[in-house]
């Protein structure tokens, strides 16, 4: 063979990318950044408000933003730049403490359903199909009418109740593959309880399909708030939410005050839009990772 | 004979698949281990030998019979339950299935460390981790596999770190359930020789389940052939492989491979009839420490 014909055969080094990769390229971070910036407003509200939030004053009812008013004023009179801040922090509270109430009720619920004898399993996943089928908001409005008047703890419990049944569901047949595997089997010989199982073992194999759904719960839940706030269910008026911001609203849209509804939506929509992005990409990502043998 | 770790006596088990159809994976089946012995069960797929193993680590309720491990009776559950932590601790357990019988989404220094924190054993080396990498470096794994996932693992590498969690609790009866099956040639030879290695050095007894007889004949002091649930013939190694006496045992024997082609084309295996010799009757012993089962001189067709 000729000296030209040389071929280098085997390893070679990776020629140098032309490009640095970006790092964030991919990532959500438009949706990070502002559910960032909402989220922290809302816990350190004090520091932004200008004005009380709960402050009434009829002589400043219905004005437009300017200067002094940065959002305008409702028909109360209040400002309402500070009451989106402050208000923001119960609608956020509400949407993840429903969200954690759901999800320890959804985790208990699925594992036992999925670990039980047959027949257990069946009566546990027959009532959830049985709750499934009723309207979930039909379902929030009995439940807040037992519990009497709302507050901010009684309505996240009322949402949080409601919302497990999906994601117990999805506990359940994730465990239900999972309780077979030898792993499993060995950790129970080596005496682990349950107790230890579940947290070993279980939950953070299906804690990756339950994320989103988790993180679809907090939106859910904000939703749920807004929507019975709205409705006059909700909490009390003098409760400031973004909910009972829009549900005020309402006579906003004859008299032509813009600000007052643009603006609460406009966070409220945002908040979702975040949320609901945020979601995806973990959802992506966790499924990305997951099994690739 | 003191010198019983593990003694199992008329074992039975079935299988439950409906209200009209049982299986019985176990049948009458008796044997028992010596301290210190590499004790192998082979036979086909299907045959019972994972549910011995089950039944002998408690993970299935024997149907009839009894076992007792260092004298305890642990088919019975009072005695079970007063003696739970030596039974955890002392027994172990490696599966054929590396991929399920590690948690994906456990780090391998948790993992191995998993046992001796559910028993609250403080660590002798100072910390879990510590632990964790004494132990893998005893299996052969540096320590920069300590916060790999097992999917990051090769199957051998993943075998060794079911190796190392098992032998951190320093058991003295290791159950292995086809440990070796899953791997290839190569990587079966270096586990073997680890079990080997980690056997002179640990002690321990060992139940090994295989249906690969050249495995077994590598590792075991004796071995017991099993088909469809029954104990057929329980003989040092080296006896069973020159005088097998159960027409079964013959057959398996006669169906291993020889490594050369002109040898394996020439020959004809022998094929075993279940009708020619009945799998019914009882062990009896033919030379010392030679069990077949025997009736009606069937072990001497």
């Amino acid at each position: 063979m000729s000296a030209d014909g040389f071929r280098i055969v085997g390893m070679q080094p990776t020629p140098p990318k032309a490009h640095k990769k970006n790092r964030l390229r991919g990532k959500p971070v438009i949706s990070a950044a502002l559910l960032f910036l909402i989220v922290f407003g809302c816990m350190f509200a004090e520091l932004l408000m200008t004005k009380d939030p709960t402050y009434m004053d009829l002589a400043h009812s219905r004005l437009p933003p300017d200067g002094e008013f940065l959002f305008g004023a409702d028909t109360m009179g209040r400002d309402l730049f500070s009451m989106i801040w402050y208000g923001g922090r119960i609608s956020l509270a509400i949407g993840f403490l429903s969200m954690a109430i759901s999800a320890v009720i959804a985790v208990v619920v699925g594992t036992a359903s999925g670990l039980a004898p047959k027949a257990a399993d069946a009566a546990l996943m027959r009532l959830t199909e049985i709750l499934l089928s009723i309207p979930n908001l039909l379902l929030v409005i009995l439940l807040q009418a037992i519990l009497g008047k709302a507050n901010v703890l009684s309505l996240s419990v009322v949402i949080g109740v409601t919302s497990w049944l999906s994601i117990a569901k999805v506990v359940r047949t994730e465990v239900q593959t999972l309780r077979g595997s030898e792993f499993i089997l060995a950790s129970r010989a080596m005496g682990g309880g349950f107790v230890h199982v579940l947290r070993r073992h279980l939950a953070p194999n299906f804690f990756p399909s339950i994320m989103f759904m988790m993180v679809m719960n907090v939106r859910s839940a904000m939703i749920a708030e807004s929507t019975l706030s709205f409705m006059g269910l909700g909490l009390p008026v003098n409760v400031i939410t973004w909910g009972s911001m829009l549900s005020l609203a309402q006579n906003a849209l004859i008299s032509g005050a813009w600000w007052m509804i643009l603006i609460p939506g406009l966070f409220l929509i945002t908040t979702l839009v975040c949320i609901t992005n945020l979601g995806n990409y973990l959802r992506k990502s966790l499924n990305k990772g997951q099994r690739n043998l | 004979m003191g010198e019983n770790l593990l003694e199992v006596r008329r074992l039975s088990h079935t299988y439950t698949v409906n209200r009209h159809m049982t299986v019985k994976a176990l049948d009458d089946v008796s044997f028992s281990i010596n301290k210190g012995e590499i004790f192998g069960v082979v036979g086909e797929s299907g045959c019972g030998k994972s549910t011995l193993a089950r039944c002998v680590m408690n993970l299935l309720r024997p149907t009839a019979g009894e076992i007792f491990y260092q004298g305890i009776n642990i088919s019975d559950k009072k005695q079970v339950r007063a003696n739970r932590p030596l039974l955890q601790t002392s027994r172990q357990l490696i599966f054929q299935d590396s991929v399920s019988g590690l948690n994906p989404r456990m780090r391998v220094a948790d993992i191995i460390a998993e046992p001796m924190q559910l028993h609250r054993i403080r660590p002798p080396r100072g910390s879990y981790r510590a632990e964790a990498e004494f132990q893998m470096r005893h299996v052969g794994l540096d320590a920069s596999y300590l916060d790999k996932y097992p999917p990051e693992l090769s199957g051998g590498m993943r075998q060794r770190v079911a190796i190392a969690r098992a032998l951190s609790m320093e058991p003295s009866l290791l159950v292995a359930d086809e440990p070796v099956a899953s791997l290839d040639v190569s990587i079966q030879a270096q586990i073997l020789n680890l079990f080997r290695h980690l056997q002179a050095e640990h002690g321990f007894t060992f139940l090994f389940i295989a249906h690969d007889l050249s495995v077994v004949k590598y590792l075991c002091d004796r071995v017991a052939v099993m088909i469809s649930g029954k104990l057929v013939e329980v003989a040092p190694v080296a006896e069973l492989f020159s005088d097998p006496r159960h027409p079964y045992t013959k057959a398996l024997l006669s169906a291993m491979p020889i490594p050369d082609p002109r040898l394996e084309r020439s020959r004809t295996p022998t094929v075993f009839d279940p009708a020619a010799a009945p799998l019914t009757g009882a062990l009896t012993e033919v030379s010392p420490a030679h069990f077949v089962l025997t009736e009606g001189g069937a072990a001497d067709a």
